[in-house]
């Protein structure tokens, strides 16, 4: 009994698993997934899609390879959109593991949990698209394999004006708790504190004597 | 009538400072801003230097070979055991060649073997003299250690081995600090056979008291003058005092996988090294033995038993060092202070293991003379000993062995275990019977098979990985030319450097977090607002006192 039960739900689901599904804005395949899929549905507070923006983002190791001490990102981690717009995203992964394009901060009345995620599990690529509201925000862009965001996968989409940069995005902003690193110092350091200190003394004493001079004189020409 | 303007400088200068104090640049370590500073070299502290992993000295060594009647087996590592060695310990000192005595750095009398007691063609007097000797230790000549030993590649640590009594100069040569390499550790394997009347003396060579007391081997608790034969201060004699002599007395009438060590500050002495593997070889026809193995690992010529089951067979001993108990001996060349160091100051009940050796080496100077080496479907023998502080896990990768004997005592065959690790507590021993037949079981098949303690400290060297007692088992298929596996040509670039496990050499990308470089805007401010203070509290006090003489 318990096993033609499970024969019966091989059948109905078994075969599906790796073609592609495609309900709820979930579409999902062999190569990755995409969720909160949304071409059409407008947020309340939207009349009509503004514009249609395609972006072409890319993610993978090598995009880190110009930053020291960090390992994945994206070729690009600041976008921009006005609001209301339609974002067609085509993620592009470069590695053969499994990278995320995941946006947070969308009005979660349409997209659940207020993301939108591209994910993909090794080469290749996907296009989705969502519909930003109107307001003025900045929305955060990750992936979010374990450790991807902290060394380096982390962006932005700025819509309308955004609501500011966010921190520790690579080439754009500071992290927010920074390492310490040793300064190294060589002579010139101590050349440069010392002549600029001595700059310092004959400045102050020169300007002083003229001061002196000036104030001394006015009584003798009375 | 300007003193009043002097005054109303002084505010000035307490803003000045304030706003200094406000705007003091970082001068040692600061934050990073956006970017991570760019990488940079290593800083070494010593100049690098890359070993050879093999320094091919003898491979005229390797070659099976009869001296003196003696066969002694191939032994295709890089590093093999002088095979003039072996026959002088197969024959004893007192029956080898002149020639194979001048090729041996063995003392005349070390050795001697006599009186065939049962008329079975084998000699059953053995008469042994052990020294003690010292590596790594203190010298007052130079800043560094005599004679040098190193474990691995820059690792010197302060050590003792008993030897065999030796002749002639301690190191390779007179220019060279470096032990000659009969001088290593870990104390020589001693082998005998069942019921030979073994007379052990040890020759106190070294600076401290010391005994011999043998784990596992039968002996009466005094010889047959009434002298202690247990080695073992509280309950016998008093310790062997340097500079002297005394024999212990053995006739074991039981075969197995034994040890020996001294017995005086058990716990630091042995630590240090003064223990050894003691093998009793089953009584046999003809069953010449070789009775030392310096260095453990292959033997070369194994007895008459052995050889009736056995393609070959390898002594595993494991050892390990505490970095601060070995350095005790390498400050001082005061043997007050140094006794001071070692047994009062040093407290073993803080101890850290840092290094652990197979057979006197750590990875990856095991690949040199700690490999087992093996052809598809033979039966090798392995006993293994472990006289560290901590269990030994050991683990065959691509193998499973059954464990045949524990402490020296053969298990019921039919309750014997077949297993892929291997416990070994303190001073424990087990013998293995290995077998490279490729059943799925046993072996897996032909190739480089890592083995190792499972016990993660033991495969780092003071932490630093792959180290310890990380050796492997080769098949002779990927055995190379010079006894080393056939690896990737670059497997072992990082570990054959003196930086390595100086951990200065930085693993994959080869580059450290750069240091920042310094602010110069910032320190030109600074170094002004400063020199301006300066100035001002100089101009106050000048013009106050002109003020002050008017
Ligand atoms: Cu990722
Ligand atoms: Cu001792």
């Amino acid at each position: 009994m318990k096993h033609s039960l499970l024969i019966l739900i091989y059948f109905i689901y078994g075969n599906s698993v790796f073609a592609a599904m495609n309900h709820n804005g979930m579409i999902m395949d062999a190569a990755g997934m995409i969720m909160n899929h949304n071409p059409d549905k407008l947020p309340k507070d939207c009349k009509a899609i503004s514009q249609d923006i395609d972006i072409t983002i890319r993610g993978g190791h090598k995009f880190a390879q110009g930053f020291a001490g960090k390992m994945f990102t994206y070729d690009k981690r600041d976008w921009q959109a006005p609001p209301c717009a339609r974002i067609n995203v085509t993620f592009i992964n470069e590695d053969a593991i499994r990278h995320q394009f995941m946006i947070h901060g969308l009005p979660g009345y349409m997209y659940p949990k207020g993301m939108f995620t591209i994910e993909l599990y090794g080469k290749g690529q996907k296009t989705g698209s969502f519909i930003v509201p109107s307001r003025d925000y900045t929305y955060y862009i990750h992936c979010e394999v374990s450790q991807h965001t902290e060394k380096g996968m982390k962006g932005q989409l700025k819509v309308g004006k955004g609501s500011g940069d966010l921190d520790s995005i690579l080439g754009l902003t500071a992290p927010l708790t920074p390492d310490i690193y040793p300064i190294h110092n060589n002579k010139y350091t101590w050349i440069a504190l010392i002549v600029s200190l001595t700059i310092g003394i004959y400045l102050i004493n020169y300007l002083g004597m003229k001061i002196m001079t000036l104030l001394t004189r006015q009584p003798d020409s009375k | 009538m300007h003193k009043l303007l002097y005054y109303r400088l002084i505010p000035v200068v307490f803003v000045l400072t304030a706003i200094a104090i406000w705007l003091q640049p970082d001068f040692f370590e600061r934050a990073t801003g956006i970017n991570l500073p760019i990488g940079q070299q290593p800083q070494l502290t010593q100049t690098l230097k890359v070993d050879k992993p093999c320094t091919n000295e003898h491979p005229e060594w390797r070659a099976a070979q009869i001296i003196d009647g003696v066969e002694i087996a191939e032994s295709l590592l890089c590093d093999p055991d002088n095979p003039d060695n072996i026959a002088a310990f197969v024959l004893g000192m007192n029956n080898i060649s002149m020639r194979t005595f001048m090729n041996s750095r063995i003392a005349g009398d070390a050795l001697t073997k006599s009186d065939d007691l049962d008329g079975d063609g084998d000699p059953d007097i053995i008469h042994i003299k052990l020294e003690v000797l010292e590596l790594n230790g203190a010298t007052p000549d130079s800043p560094g250690v005599f004679p040098t030993y190193d474990i691995a590649p820059g690792i010197q640590p302060g050590m003792w081995a008993f030897s065999p009594k030796l002749r002639g100069m301690s190191v390779k040569n007179f220019r060279s600090q470096k032990a000659n390499a009969i001088l290593r550790a870990p104390s020589p394997v001693i082998r005998v056979e069942q019921g030979d009347k073994v007379y052990i003396t040890l020759e106190n060579t070294h600076y401290f008291p010391h005994t011999l007391h043998f784990h596992g081997v039968d002996h009466a608790f005094q010889t047959s003058s009434g002298g202690d034969n247990d080695g073992v201060p509280v309950t016998g004699a008093k310790p062997v005092m340097p500079g002297t002599t005394r024999t212990y007395e053995l006739q074991p009438r039981h075969a197995g996988t034994m040890l020996y060590h001294c017995h005086v500050q058990t716990d630091k002495h042995l630590m240090m090294g003064l223990n050894g593997m003691f093998v009793v070889e089953e009584n046999r026809p003809n069953n010449w033995l070789q009775t030392f193995n310096v260095g453990a690992g292959h033997v070369r010529h194994s007895s008459v038993a052995i050889k009736e089951k056995f393609d070959r067979e390898y002594d595993l001993h494991y050892q390990s060092i505490d970095k601060n108990l070995a350095k005790t001996i390498q400050n001082s060349n005061d043997i007050r202070v140094i006794s001071k160091q070692m047994h009062r100051v040093y407290n073993m009940s803080e101890s850290n293991e840092n290094y652990f050796m197979l057979n006197g080496h750590s990875f990856p100077y095991t690949l040199r003379d700690a490999l087992i080496i093996a052809k598809p479907d033979e039966n090798i023998k392995l006993r293994i000993a472990n006289t560290q502080h901590s269990n030994i896990a050991v683990h065959i990768h691509g193998h499973k062995a059954t464990i045949t004997d524990y402490d020296g005592v053969t298990q019921n065959p039919a309750a014997q275990i077949t297993r892929d690790v291997y416990g070994v507590s303190a001073a424990q021993r087990i013998d293995l019977h290995l077998q490279t037949t490729n059943d799925g079981l046993h072996s897996y098949g032909e190739g480089i098979w890592l083995f190792h303690d499972h016990v993660e400290m033991g495969v780092a060297n003071d932490g630093m990985s792959p180290g310890g007692n990380i050796a492997l088992l080769v098949y002779e298929s990927f055995l190379g030319e010079q006894g080393l596996p056939k690896l990737r040509a670059d497997a072992l670039d990082d570990v054959f450097t003196n930086s390595y496990y100086a951990k200065q050499r930085p693993l994959w990308n080869k580059q450290e977090a750069g240091m920042l470089t310094p602010d110069y805007l910032h320190i030109l401010l600074f170094g002004l607002l400063v020199g301006s203070i300066i100035g001002l509290v100089f101009f106050i006090i000048r013009g106050l006192r002109s003020e002050g003489i008017k």
